[in-house]
């Protein structure tokens, strides 16, 4: 029984190596490229977690979470954010919007699969 | 719906526990014992994969509820992935109604 | 192999529609267009690229991408106005940026003069004139996928069982569940750690009609006994800090002969929890028919107490738990905002012990009088209190230390270069405040010491040392402060490179004489580390005058040693706190003003030779053949219309934000003394020039002077002291 894992990301470089690492590790990927898009691939899939980027156009992380959050289908999914070890501030505000934890970038793809694992126990 | 009945006339009702007990199940599930209140009653938690904090409040707060009633509270046919989060969550599986954890 | 090379494929399609992108938004920034939107996704554009090349490792790509973010980062940031000249910069930067990639892509090469004058045009943009900008909110906020090397102990492997016994006291609130973590999922990690017996408390759990379904009513206490130390521990609350009450309390560290001593606590423990679950679940049924006098009740009691408190105790019907742990101090959990009223309070006790002691002396009671004695003793008390309030918030620099270790890996794994690291005083207590802000000036320094002072394994052969290069991160309290030291043994600064930097760069004269010192504390002026040392794994902003910057924001210094061939040690030394300040008091037109010690170099009395006008009002000051942009404050700060005459003021020399030297005119110095910071935009508002005031022994408000807005204030009224001084200088 894999899990499925959303990536919110607008860049698609960084989409293909979550994919990358996600898909090595056994894991379903879908992928959106903004909080909008993440919000709409929402109505069709029920990932077990969601990975979000922070900086992106049209609606960012903190919207994107917050959005989740309210939605009750999926309110219950963890949701990881990609941020930099430094950066207080945007962790904070991720969490406060409703975010579960953190992925430190650049990411290891090993930590990765392991926080995944662990917030989706 | 995450709860789900069965009426067994031979015995007791029987309240069968979803899947899935998590944050989103703990309100419906705390609605369901409520309507079951006042009546004897047997939780069948066989299907149960995921045990959460919050149902397992609603699910002691069900068994303190009936034994303060007076009334027999017992689960029976618990799954091993119940009995392990019962295990990690630091339940003793007699604090769950006086009959205990019958497999 | 293949994924990834797909993936730098895409990242090529990828940087095409970035370009697109880029061209496009800059066209519209230059036909008139500046909202905010068209201005992110330019530097988006430009950012994604950066992130994306760091990751394939496509160095000339990276630099000049760095380059031209910065430049963008300025114009986001409304640093930097899009004129046409600059608009016309940028759109020419974006062609060289489309060569670099189609070089990168197809193999070519790309006019490297070109590339380099115009990596040179885009620095020159800098509003500061220096190319460098402080590290800003996503700074290395890219597409790094850097190859970490992974550590089997990294892996879940479970730790051998032995060493540690911790007691954890955890309770959720609701939010913990709202944001999909799970009390679960703590509790499982916890397990991971080593033997962990669990107690579920189930004494606030209500009756049914009473619950609230998504709210939180249990709690727990973990006996653990593990391998991992407590930092693992708490790491293990990472994602739930704030979201629930934790209470860490380590036990002694056994020895042998307590290995069947524990074990036997291990097994009562168990037994204990089994009663406990128990009990409390006949505890509820005693809500509605009371059991007087049982054990349990008390132990509701005690625990409802305990919260009103917001601290954990150890549950009072435990005490095989209680007897174990007499061995380490039992902590408990406060909320940070009654440390911080309690730090306000003693602050207020301090300032009206002085005022105290001021009017005693005012009302000329003697010396050896009673009073006085009596006077003496509170003032001695009242500094024991404020010291202990402030050890409240002191913590071990571990907290810091601990994230060192990987990032010495993943720079060295970039670099090529093998590096070991030796950490000293992990244990150092400082402020939290200070704590926080430690991480990026120390990150930016290990990379530094890694990156420009450690030689390449085969370099460092060559010169007979071993080819694995040695940083030390070290941390100790010397006279008050906490002193923090990087050291590297490397090559030393190769001081006639900076110095040919630094004259190249106009920082100084060509033929200037300088000492070994003076040469070394170049790469502290801002501009000196752009383009000749930027380098990938820098990243961002990570001159060392911005290190330099963060370190005196916080008042305090850094200092540089370095001997060639065999290393460089640079040591910064920080206050304790961040709540009380070491002030020079002086007036300025009537006013009290307090100016920061650390901004401070020299004081000293101004001489008609010395003064020279400039024209207007501007003045400067010689001091050893330099001069030195002459500020009046009591004009930068309205207090008079006229300039005072310098002759009858006194000059204090201060170094500012980038290590730029002017001088301060005040009517006279006070004294020194420590005062208590109060925030002056929480009891008021910001006023510009000003940092936040304090309360002197006399009563009166004085405020403390914000040395680098009011040096940035005077600049920007006259902007005829730069042209000048370029030429004087």
């Amino acid at each position: 029984m894999s899990m499925t894992i959303l990536t919110v990301d607008d860049s698609r470089t960084m989409r293909d190596m979550l994919k990358l690492a996600l898909s090595d590790a056994g894991f379903r990927v879908v992928q959106a490229e903004d909080g909008v898009h993440g919000l709409e691939v929402l109505r069709l899939e029920a990932p077990d977690v969601i990975v979000t980027d922070i900086n992106m156009p049209r609606m960012d992380g903190y919207g994107f979470i917050k959005g989740v959050r309210s939605d009750d289908r999926h309110r219950a999914v963890p949701i990881l954010v990609l941020t930099t070890e430094s950066d207080a501030e945007k962790k904070d505000r991720a969490r406060r919007a409703g975010a579960t934890g953190w992925i430190v970038k650049p990411f290891d793809p090993v930590k990765l699969v392991s926080a995944i694992r662990r917030v989706a126990a | 719906m995450p709860v789900g009945f069965t009426s067994n006339p031979r015995i007791v009702p029987v309240l069968e526990l979803s899947e899935v007990l998590d944050i989103k199940a703990a309100a419906p599930l705390a609605a369901a014992f409520l309507e079951r209140r006042g009546a004897e009653i047997l939780v069948d938690a066989a299907r149960v994969e995921k045990l959460g904090g919050q149902c397992l409040q609603v699910l002691l707060s069900a068994a303190f509820t009936w034994k303060a009633d007076e009334l027999p509270f017992g689960i029976v046919e618990p799954s091993a992935a119940f009995l392990d989060a019962l295990a990690l969550l630091g339940v003793p599986a007699d604090a769950l109604g006086d009959q205990g954890l019958a497999r | 192999m293949d994924s990834l090379a797909a993936i730098k494929q895409t990242f090529f399609q990828e940087c095409e529609e970035q370009l697109a992108e880029l061209e496009s938004g800059l066209l519209a920034i230059e036909g008139g267009i500046q909202d905010s939107e068209t201005v992110n996704a330019v530097f988006r554009a430009v950012h994604s690229i950066k992130g994306g090349a760091g990751a394939f490792a496509l160095d000339d790509l990276v630099r000049f991408a760095h380059v031209f973010e910065t430049a963008l980062d300025h114009l986001r940031a409304g640093l930097l106005l899009p004129s046409a000249e600059v608009t016309g910069c940028m759109l020419r930067a974006a062609d060289v940026l489309a060569d670099l990639v189609r070089a990168a892509r197809d193999g070519g090469s790309v006019d490297a003069a070109r590339c380099k004058a115009l990596g040179e045009e885009l620095a020159a943009l800098d509003p500061d004139g220096a190319g460098t900008v402080p590290e800003t909110d996503d700074g290395m906020d890219g597409i790094d996928f850097a190859p970490v090397l992974v550590e089997l102990d990294d892996l879940d492997a479970l730790p051998a069982p032995s060493g540690r016994h911790f007691t954890i006291r955890f309770t959720p609130h609701p939010d913990l569940y709202a944001k999909a973590n799970d009390a679960a999922v703590i509790l499982r990690e916890i397990t991971r750690l080593g033997d962990a017996t669990i107690t579920c408390d189930t004494s606030d759990v209500p009756l049914l009609s009473e619950l609230d379904p998504e709210g939180s009513c249990l709690s727990w206490t973990i006996r653990l006994r593990t391998a991992s130390d407590a930092a693992a521990v708490r790491e293990v609350f990472e994602f739930v800090e704030g979201d629930c009450d934790v209470a860490i309390s380590a036990e002694a560290e056994e020895d042998g002969e307590d290995l069947d001593v524990a074990a036997l606590l291990a097994r009562l423990q168990g037994e204990v929890a089994g009663e406990t679950a128990e009990a409390t679940a006949q505890q509820l049924i005693a809500d509605e028919t009371p059991l007087p006098g049982s054990e349990v009740i008390d132990l509701s009691e005690v625990r409802r107490q305990g919260k009103a408190h917001e601290v954990a105790p150890e549950p009072a019907s435990k005490p095989e738990a209680t007897a174990a742990s007499t061995a380490a101090p039992p902590t408990i959990r406060v909320d940070l905002d009654r440390v911080d009223r309690l730090i306000d309070l003693v602050g207020e006790l301090v300032i009206n012990q002085a005022m105290l002691a001021q009017r005693v002396f005012e009302a000329g009671l003697a010396r050896a009088s009673g009073v006085a004695a009596g006077l003496d003793e509170l003032e001695q008390l009242t500094r024991e209190i404020q010291d202990s309030v402030m050890a409240i918030r002191a913590q071990p620099v571990k907290s810091v230390f601990q994230r060192i270790p990987r990032l010495v890996r993943e720079v060295a794994a970039l670099t090529g270069k093998t590096v070991r690291l030796v950490t000293e005083g992990e244990a150092t207590e400082v402020d939290k405040t200070v704590i926080e802000r430690l991480s990026d000036p120390l990150t930016h320094m290990i990379r530094n010491a890694i990156d420009h002072g450690l030689e390449s394994p085969e370099a460092r052969l060559e010169k007979g040392k071993p080819a694995e290069g040695q940083v030390r991160l070290s941390a100790l309290h010397r006279s008050g402060r906490i002193v923090i030291e990087v050291a590297d043994d490397g090559a030393g600064i190769d001081r006639p490179k900076v110095k040919a930097i630094a004259a190249r760069k106009g920082l100084v004269a060509a033929d200037a004489v300088l000492s070994d010192e003076e040469i070394d504390n170049l790469i502290f002026l801002p501009g000196f580390s752009t383009a000749a040392s930027i380098s990938d794994i820098s990243g961002r902003g990570v001159g060392m005058d911005v290190v330099k910057r963060s370190i005196q924001a916080l008042g305090g210094r850094i200092s540089i040693a370095s001997r060639p061939g065999e290393g460089s040690t640079f040591t910064m030394s920080l206050p304790l706190t961040l709540a009380v300040l070491d002030g020079m008091v002086v007036t300025v037109a009537g006013q009290t003003l307090v100016v920061p010690l650390t901004a401070i170099v020299e004081t000293l009395q101004p001489k008609a030779v010395e003064v020279h006008g400039l024209g207007g009002a501007a003045r400067v000051i010689a001091i050893r053949e330099h001069f030195v942009p002459l500020i009046d404050v009591g004009r930068e700060l309205g207090y008079r219309g006229n300039d005072a005459d310098p002759l009858d003021c006194v000059a204090l020399l201060v170094e500012s934000e980038g290590g730029a030297r002017n001088a301060l005119l005040v009517d006279a110095i006070l004294g020194q003394r420590q005062v208590v910071i109060k925030s002056l935009e929480a009891n008021y508002r910001h006023v510009p020039g000003i940092a936040a005031a304090t309360i002197l022994g006399d009563g009166r408000v004085a405020l403390i002077l914000d040395v680098d807005a009011v040096v940035a204030r005077s600049r920007s009224d006259a902007a005829s002291h730069e042209t000048f001084l370029a030429a004087a200088g």
